[in-house]
């Protein structure tokens, strides 16, 4: 009889758990953000998420996957990761591929316009086909230049030529890395040349051109005499940091990410501007460079696909941008928070926009990265075995502009 | 030279030969099966041939009610697992799928409406395990027809036959190994069997980045992937790339494996040699570098060898930097040590950070296996008057390369796919001048491993990791055939005795 009576506990027990897991109606939800350092902010978010909306409860935890590794994290597989991701806007390519990307298809219009409209460089990142596939979150992952004040004047940042001089006449460096292909694109597209990406992935590219009005030699010649200048260092970015701490680099570019060491070596003497000109076959050019964002994509797999959607537009919005630069330091890419006084008067961030005008959105497919790093560690080193310029070219091009398999 | 190389040769050809014997076995064993299970049927009686229908008709036949009734209960949870479960799968699997997955969002429950689409993946694994599962109901279909024949032999000579509770308790005596085998014997195919035919049939599909499932549908594309392969074409110079990568993959393997192997075993020697003082100390220290995660030792040691680190730091102020550059072995231009990123001066560093991380280990086994040489045998021939050379050469080397042998051939194998030390020390801060290796992702110091790890990962190229990664086992299993083939045969074991 007793027994009879403890099983009938236990099942009883059971029965009120089950039911209360059931009639439980908190609607799950998990977010990756980028970095330990943004939980503070996205705790902040939540909260305020769940205040604006009272009819529904929600349980939403946090995962860290830095920005630039959530493609692999997401594609292990996209129906068990997160409803909710950050990424760096060149991922978006795979991950639409991938089919891990939910259509934005919520409040899509008042987000396109929110940051700058269909034609702002956020916007584009975050398109595929001309539909929105992620809501921009930062419009600061691309890259300029800072320099100490102690040796260039505002006028000297102008040209490369004239920095180089000055590093070259302090025995200090201007350090730049040739060998990364996201660098090297400053150069030819600040010349006029084409590199773009079409549908099959693969790349269309004219950098070893011989018609053009600077051809891909010019540029190329262009690249050696830099790299060949005594002011001039070719760094990864580590290194870059590790000169700038013992004072031989006195002038680089790099992104923001990196602009916090400047500071504080530099301290008053930290500056941030677009990037200068370069000569080219006699000219002074402009150098170019890829604007970068870092996007906040919902996933197609999400059993709360609309709530996640609701999410990642307030994650996004006005307020939570401007907290972000608060908390974190990151450039908004909201158009309303970035013309606010306080991050309009963050010199990074300055520096980016006046940059905006020569940059572009990455829209480049895989095959560019391998050929292209290569092919600045060619021109770093000097081009020692003395290879033709046009051979060199073609080689690269015929490696970025192979089909993608 | 003359003997050694015709033992070589005759040894090279019994590989062959013996697999051949090994097919020939098969087919005859194969024959007389199904000779001996018709000559069953033939012969059985009633209960016996009934059992073609129902399985259980056999025991109910000898009035083994209880097997009777598993028996049949298995063979029809069988059939109807069969056809509701792993035959949708089936069908589909000659294509792997052909509704592509479409959702439409619907504001109103805020929710995905999904329509019902194909998940490749999973037609190609329930597949797999569908035809293993068949395979596995015909081979106990069949299995049962001689077991119930053979206990129509039984019930006519009259002999004992089994209750099932005897049957029961037999699995705790006579045939207690089925009940100790059959959970590990269910966890290799599951965990093992059946994800690698998933990844071998994987090579023979297009499953990559524009068709990754369930998004995307990916289909059979026969052998494709193996005349990209071959015919360089995957990148625009694969096969160049390949021959490049996978020559230093060899070359990597053999230098680590040697250097790790007789560093080890030399170093064992040192200290425990009669004259070293502190040996626990000695053993200690180089054991000390195990103790720390290989990951995190790897990326100081990368940090310390940077062309900004501290080696090249101490090594500018102490003048060995201009030493080498005097020397010839750096450019003259260059203000430090390309340690990590001249593809030479990296591999050389990658070879001795290599025996840094591994010696030890070597040096530990070896250890152990000297203190088992019989002293006997080195004293007497220290009276014959060998030298401590001889000694090592005759005695010591001998022994020791008996007992690692197996060792020997595993690590080579192991090194053959280290991934960590290469990818550890290179990724990130190695970029090749070689613009041919370039255009294909490729690295000097790639070994074919890494370089198939970025080609899939960074790339999600799945079809051609397995194509890869069959190129690889290929190439391993090559060695441990020819390797173990070679040495350690059981024969020679009294050599030590």
């Amino acid at each position: 009889m007793k027994k009879l009576l403890v099983l009938l506990a236990a099942v009883v027990l059971i029965g009120v758990l089950i039911t209360s897991a059931v009639t439980d109606e908190k609607i799950q939800l998990l977010v990756w953000v980028g970095d330990d350092a943004d939980q503070e902010w996205i705790e902040g978010v939540i909260d305020g998420f769940q205040q604006a909306d009272p009819d529904h409860q929600f349980q939403i935890r946090v995962g860290i996957v830095p920005e630039p590794d959530a493609k692999i994290a997401i594609l292990q597989d996209p129906t068990a990761s997160a409803d909710v991701f950050t990424f760096a806007h060149d991922q978006i390519l795979e991950l639409y591929g991938a089919g891990a990307l939910q259509e934005i298809v919520m409040n899509s219009e008042a987000v396109i316009n929110a940051n700058g409209g269909k034609n702002a460089g956020a916007i584009q990142a975050a398109m595929m086909n001309d539909r929105l596939y992620a809501y921009p979150a930062t419009a600061d992952n691309g890259y300029f230049m800072f320099y100490n004040k102690e040796y260039f004047s505002e006028e000297d940042i102008l040209t490369l030529d004239r920095m180089l001089e000055i590093a070259a006449q302090n025995g200090k460096y201007f350090s730049y890395d040739l060998d990364a292909a996201w660098y090297l694109y400053s150069f030819f597209a600040g010349a006029g040349l084409q590199l773009e990406m079409q549908a099959d992935q693969s790349n269309l590219c004219n950098w070893n051109a011989a018609d053009t009005e600077i051809t891909g030699v010019q540029v190329a010649q262009a690249i050696l005499d830099i790299a060949a200048h005594p002011g001039f260092i070719n760094q990864s970015d580590a290194e870059f940091i590790a000169g700038i701490k013992d004072g031989s680099v006195i002038a680089g570019v790099n992104g923001a990410w990196n602009a916090r060491a400047a500071q504080e070596a530099w301290g008053e003497n930290y500056a941030a501007a677009k990037l200068p000109l370069f000569t080219v076959a006699g000219q002074q050019r402009q150098m170019a460079s890829f604007a970068g964002y870092k996007l906040v994509g919902v996933n197609a797999y999400s059993a709360n696909v609309g709530h996640a959607m609701r999410f990642a537009e307030y994650m996004t919005n006005y307020e939570s941008q401007m907290k972000r630069f608060e908390l974190r330091g990151q450039g908004p890419s909201n158009m309303q928070a970035a013309s606010s006084p306080a991050v309009m008067a963050d010199p990074a961030i300055a520096a980016l926009t006046a940059q905006d005008a020569y940059a572009q959105a990455q829209n480049v497919g895989p095959n560019y990265w391998a050929p292209a790093d290569t092919f600045g560690a060619i021109m770093a080193a000097g081009n020692p075995e003395g290879t033709d310029l046009q051979a060199l070219l073609d080689q690269m091009v015929a490696g970025i502009t192979a089909p993608v398999q | 030279m003359n003997t050694l190389g015709n033992r070589g040769f005759r040894k090279a050809l019994v590989l062959p030969m013996s697999i051949g014997k090994g097919f020939r076995n098969i087919f005859i064993s194969i024959a007389r099966f199904f000779s001996s299970l018709f000559h069953q049927i033939a012969a059985g009686d009633l209960w016996v041939k009934s059992s073609l229908l129902l399985c259980g008709m056999g025991y109910f036949g000898r009035r083994q009610y209880g097997k009777g009734i598993l028996a049949t209960l298995l063979q029809l949870a069988a059939l109807c697992l069969f056809p509701v479960f792993f035959l949708p799968y089936l069908r589909k699997f000659d294509t792997l799928g052909d509704v592509e997955r479409q959702t439409i969002f619907n504001p109103e429950t805020l929710k995905n409406e999904v329509n019902a689409f194909d998940d490749s993946f999973q037609i190609l694994l329930f597949g797999v395990v569908g035809i293993l599962f068949l395979f596995a109901c015909l081979i106990l279909y069949v299995k049962n027809i001689s077991w119930v024949s053979a206990l129509q032999k039984k019930a006519e000579e009259g002999k004992h036959i089994n209750s099932l509770r005897e049957d029961f308790s037999s699995l705790f005596h006579e045939k207690f190994h089925i009940t100790l085998l059959s959970l590990p014997v269910i966890c290799v195919v599951v965990f093992s069997v059946v994800p690698l035919l998933v990844m071998i049939l994987a090579g023979f599909t297009n499953f990559d980045r524009f068709h990754f499932p369930p998004a995307r549908l990916f289909t059979w594309v026969g052998l494709d992937n193996f005349h990209a392969l071959f015919e360089s074409s995957l990148t625009a110079t694969f096969g160049y790339s390949f021959r490049k990568i996978l020559l230093w993959t060899l070359i990597w393997a053999f230098l680590a494996t040697f250097t790790n192997y007789y560093g080890g075993i030399l170093l064992a020697l040192f200290i425990n040699h009669r004259q070293t003082r502190f040996k626990k100390f000695w053993r200690t220290a180089f054991v000390i570098p195990i103790a720390v995660p290989q990951f995190v030792s790897l990326l100081l040691v990368r940090n310390f060898f940077a062309n900004t680190g501290i080696v090249n730091t101490l090594f500018s102020q102490w003048g060995v930097t201009d030493f080498f550059r005097n020397l010839g072995l750096i450019s003259s231009g260059a203000a430090y040590i390309p340690f990590l990123t001249d593809p030479n001066w990296a591999k050389a560093m990658i070879i001795l950070i290599n025996m840094w991380v591994g010696i030890p280990y070597m040096m530990l086994l070896s250890t152990g296996v000297l203190m088992n040489i019989p002293g006997d045998l080195l004293e007497s021939a220290q009276i014959d008057g060998a030298n401590a050379f001889q000694r090592f050469r005759k005695i010591t080397m001998p022994y020791i390369r008996f007992v690692t042998g197996p060792y020997l051939v595993s690590s080579l194998i192991g090194n053959i796919n280290n991934f960590n030390i290469i990818y550890l020390l290179t990724n990130d801060i190695y970029v090749t001048s070689d613009q041919l290796l370039a255009n294909s992702n490729a690295r000097e110091v790639d070994l074919l491993v890494t370089w198939l790890y970025r080609l899939t990962q960074d790339f999600n190229n799945y079809k051609m990791a397995s194509v890869l990664g069959m190129a690889i086992f290929l190439i391993c299993a090559g060695f441990t055939l020819l390797t173990f083939s070679r040495m350690n045969q059981g024969n020679k074991e009294e050599t030590f005795q």
